[in-house]
């Protein structure tokens, strides 16, 4: 499971994220959800060790992520980045063998075992078909599940994602996240995935931490969360909440 | 890791450092094996080799030894090929660099390279001459490299007065087994007729000297240290690059203007410059040199090549800065 | 990695060595030249492949492998296909390292004769020293600040150079002779003090394949795979610019190979970097032998200097091969 505790984070003189306090717990799935530029992106960056921390701590299982190696900490926490500039010429099979890295040896070559956790991966986001494919051709939805089987080739408990369902399409949006469900709910991953979709959080997530100015402002339950005081409040913009007329959680409209 | 990889950088520059080491046990020996000819007799006369056979030390402060007078010579510069020619060592020149255009029949031989300092050792080489002539022009490394393939290299310095330049004849000439006495004295002879009639000389005129131009404004010319200035000076001539800092500078319009020089010289008549094309310059028409049409071509080698034809050099510059002495 | 690519590539190696070896100013027939290899030929035959060619072909293949390596890893380094190994600075750096070290008379001695290719080797480290502590934002060395800095860095040291060689009209001719490429200090001394700059510099970049391919898809994606990018970038660079120093410092600033042969055997090959990198090892190698005798024999017995050549057949033949693979290979 992972801990946030009183993160602190500076962009030079800028502070970003003020004292942001946040647990995932193995098989839960925590959606992320704010306003573009409140922080989630950071959020995700500094948890994965790539934005350094003014203060705070990130833990897991009692190891303080300051203290492990890159290898160490790429054990723990896998990152799925949004599907944009990848290059080209890679191809898909390459690509989720790099999700290996932590565990291969100085000269990165896979052994059997590894190849057959890549191919399960693939299997797992339905990508297996077009495994040789270069990562040029593919088209939104696919690089994004691409990604998606290279961060389970990393085998971490925890998973990150960031707003992996922008620029899909409804259809992808929807399958990504009912496989990021099942990863937490099946293989018991603690999973946080930032997302601007309020209705697709709603859906998805056990618990929904809203994030305004790099501060958190409620984490809870769905329904705790996505009330229209505080939506409207967040995003400058008045909105109805409603009850979704098939699962019963709140759905948000603006108006 | 990167501690690993610093260590491992001071090992090979260790390692490096060893190089001498193995070279100099792998240098062979700078004298070659010299076989003497049994070829017909040239022109001028030869000198019978002495059993001492020729030991001197050249401009890069080398030993060179001959067993006997070189029969077989590649000269590395144009001045070393007129040199070789004007002692009648012409019949031993084997191989030439490529800008060796005089005399005539020097074109005739064997070119071995030389345009941008690049020599093709493997011709030079397959020609197997007992003696490489190398000047100031060539390289220190080219010179290594040769001596490396076992070949025997004279470096010979550029003179810096006239007087330099006979010790450069005789030098030659007893690497090729040649009298270079009468040479000498005749150069001697003619030089002392141009120094005698110059001092009789009360005005001396100011002389432009174009090396060439490629921007109008900014030509090259000789300056203090350079041969072109020396030989302007002794010619009876005032050289108004003289007054600038290094041998070969560029002298700007407005200096030039400002000497208001009574004579120009074409030194880059042999790529195409000509009088009428200098009196058509912008800004250039107030020279007194235009006004007066003393505009002259000249061969700039026979002013710049360190060999005996810079007492040619000498006596046509006298000539035309005093043609009332020089009928 | 399939054998296929390797075979392949080793075995055009192999005819480039040996036509290095057999085609030069001098016409030697085959006989006269398998005779001289194993060691009866007639002596100029002997000396020509031995003490000629020989050392030549070598010092020139270990110049193309050293710029064919650091081309395809600065343009893993800096995800650019535009990157070569005289992007941050070295050749410039060598280049002025060496037009100074040209201006003082040094003795004739072993150490008088290396003191222009130790200038151009020290310059050119020290260049991208001073280009990579310019570029340092903290902790990282942005890959963006890096080519600004390079690439201004190295405008400034040209333009010095280039006035260091307008004060002494003598020198210019040799300085651009070395400036313009081609084995000047032939013989196994050259050799000798390359080799293991090479070695260190060309061996850590074949390990380094898997690094480059995790840094292809940014600082971020990589650092989160595992990959410690600050030191990898670091170690990477050191090893590149050494490799490249090293051959600049003796053979002079020899462009196109380190551009080109990598984009040909990402090509062919594919952009994985644990084979590009290797591959392109001995693809410059083969570039540079190839175009070292074309530069010998075209106008003989006059040479011209190699950067020209492969100036003039690189770029040619690089869009000959990008039409024939148009629409299949990536950058």
């Amino acid at each position: 499971m992972l801990r946030i505790e009183n993160l602190c984070v500076d962009y030079g003189l800028r502070r970003v994220l003020h004292d942001v306090s946040l647990n995932v717990q193995s098989g839960e799935v925590v959606a992320l959800i704010g306003p573009n530029g409140a922080g989630k992106s950071t959020l995700i960056r500094t948890v994965s060790g790539v934005v350094p921390a003014r203060s705070g701590h990130v833990h897991t299982n009692g190891d303080d992520f300051r203290s492990l190696t890159h290898i160490q900490r790429a054990r723990y926490l896998a990152v799925v980045p949004q599907a944009v500039s990848l290059p080209p010429a890679f191809t898909v099979w390459e690509t989720v063998l790099l999700g290996r890295t932590p565990y291969l040896g100085f000269l990165g070559q896979p052994s059997q075992a590894d190849e057959d956790l890549a191919r399960r991966a693939l299997e797992r986001v339905h990508a297996l078909e077009f495994a040789e494919r270069r990562v040029g051709e593919l088209s939104g939805g696919e690089a994004q599940r691409v990604l998606l089987a290279r961060a389970l080739c990393q085998s971490t408990p925890i998973l990150l994602l960031d707003e992996p369902t922008a620029h899909l399409d409804l259809q992808y949006q929807v399958s990504l996240l009912q496989l990021v469900y099942e990863l937490a709910h099946h293989d018991h991953l603690a999973v946080l995935v930032a997302l601007h979709d309020l209705n697709l959080a709603a859906h998805y997530a056990d618990r929904v931490a809203l994030l305004v100015g790099g501060r958190i402002k409620a984490i809870g339950a769905p329904r705790e969360v996505l009330t229209s005081e505080l939506i409207s409040d967040a995003y400058c913009l008045p909105v109805q909440v409603v009850e979704h007329p098939l699962s019963g959680g709140p759905l948000v409209l603006p108006g | 890791m990167f501690r690993k990889i610093l260590v491992l950088t001071l090992l090979a520059a260790l390692l490096a450092g060893c190089g001498p080491a193995v070279a100099a046990t792998q240098s062979p020996s700078t004298a070659a094996p010299i076989h003497v000819q049994t070829e017909a007799p040239t022109a001028a006369p030869t000198v019978a080799p002495t059993p001492a056979g020729v030991t001197l030390t050249d401009g890069l402060g080398r030993e060179v030894k001959l067993a006997s007078p070189a029969q077989k010579v590649v000269s590395l510069a144009p001045s070393n090929t007129e040199i070789l020619f004007a002692i009648g060592a012409g019949s031993q020149v084997v191989g030439r660099d490529e800008f060796s255009d005089f005399p005539a029949e020097a074109k005739l031989v064997a070119s071995v390279g030389g345009s941008m300092g690049k020599y093709s050792t493997e011709q030079i080489v397959a020609l197997k001459p007992d003696l490489v002539l190398a000047a100031e022009i060539n390289s220190p490394e080219l010179v290594k490299e040769l001596e490396g393939l076992g070949l025997t290299v004279y470096y010979l310095k550029n003179p810096t007065t006239i007087e330099e330049m006979y010790k450069n004849l005789n030098i030659v000439g007893q690497l090729t087994g040649h009298d270079t006495t009468d040479l000498v004295n005749s150069l001697k002879a003619r030089v002392a007729a141009v120094d005698a009639k110059i001092a009789t000389v009360t005005t001396k005129p100011s002389v432009f000297y174009e090396i060439d131009a490629p921007a109008a404004n900014k030509p090259y010319t000789y300056g203090p240290g350079s041969f072109g200035d020396l030989l302007i000076a002794r010619a009876g001539g005032t050289n108004i690059g003289n007054t600038l800092k290094d041998a070969y500078p560029q002298i700007s319009l407005e200096q030039i203007v400002a000497s208001n020089p009574s004579i120009i010289l074409l030194g880059d008549s042999n790529y195409g410059a000509t009088a009428e094309a200098v009196k058509t310059r912008a800004g250039w028409s107030g020279i007194a040199a235009v006004k007066s049409g003393q505009i002259f071509p000249i061969d700039d080698n026979i002013i710049s090549r360190p060999g005996p034809r810079l007492v040619d050099g000498l006596e046509q510059l006298a000539k035309l800065f005093h043609p009332d002495l020089f009928k | 990695m399939k054998p296929t690519p390797f075979f392949l590539v080793l075995l055009a190696l192999g005819l480039a060595l040996i036509l290095s070896l057999a085609i030069g100013s001098v016409f030697l027939s085959p006989v006269e030249l398998w005779d001289a290899l194993r060691g009866q030929g007639i002596q100029t035959a002997m000396q020509i492949l031995w003490d000629i060619r020989l050392p030549r072909t070598v010092l020139v293949a270990l110049t193309g492998a050293a710029l064919g390596g650091s081309g395809a890893a600065y343009q893993g380094l800096f995800r650019n296909p535009l990157a070569d190994p005289f992007l941050i600075g070295v050749a410039s750096g060598a280049g002025l390292g060496a037009v100074i070290a040209m201006s003082v008379k040094w003795p004739y001695s072993f150490w008088g004769l290396m003191a222009i290719p130790m200038a151009a080797f020290v310059a050119a480290l020290l260049t991208v020293f001073i280009v990579y502590f310019l570029a340092r934002v903290g902790q990282t060395v942005p890959t963006t600040n890096l080519i600004l800095a390079g690439v201004a860095f190295s405008s400034f040291a040209t333009s010095l150079t280039s006035f260091l060689m307008l004060r002494s009209t003598g020198e210019v001719r040799r300085a651009l002779g070395w400036l313009l490429g081609g084995a000047s200090q032939s013989g196994w001394t050259a050799i000798i003090a390359m080799t293991p700059y090479l070695i260190i510099g060309l061996g850590i970049l074949t390990l380094s394949g898997h690094a480059l391919n995790l840094l292809q898809f940014g600082d971020d994606q990589a650092q989160q795979l595992g990959l410690n990018v600050g030191r990898a970038k670091t170690v990477m660079l050191i090893a590149a610019s050494l490799a490249t120093a090293a051959a600049v410092a003796f053979s002079g600033i020899i462009g196109f190979i380190g551009l080109i042969v990598p984009h040909v055997m990402r090509l062919w090959f594919g952009a994985d970097y644990r084979r590009l990198l290797p591959l392109s090892i001995i693809g410059g190698a083969i570039a540079l032998l190839v175009s070292d005798v074309i530069a010998r024999v075209v106008l003989a017995p006059q040479e011209i200097p190699v950067g020209i050549v492969t100036a003039l057949a690189g770029a040619p033949f690089f869009l000959w091969v990008l039409r024939r693979t148009k629409n299949q290979g990536f950058w």
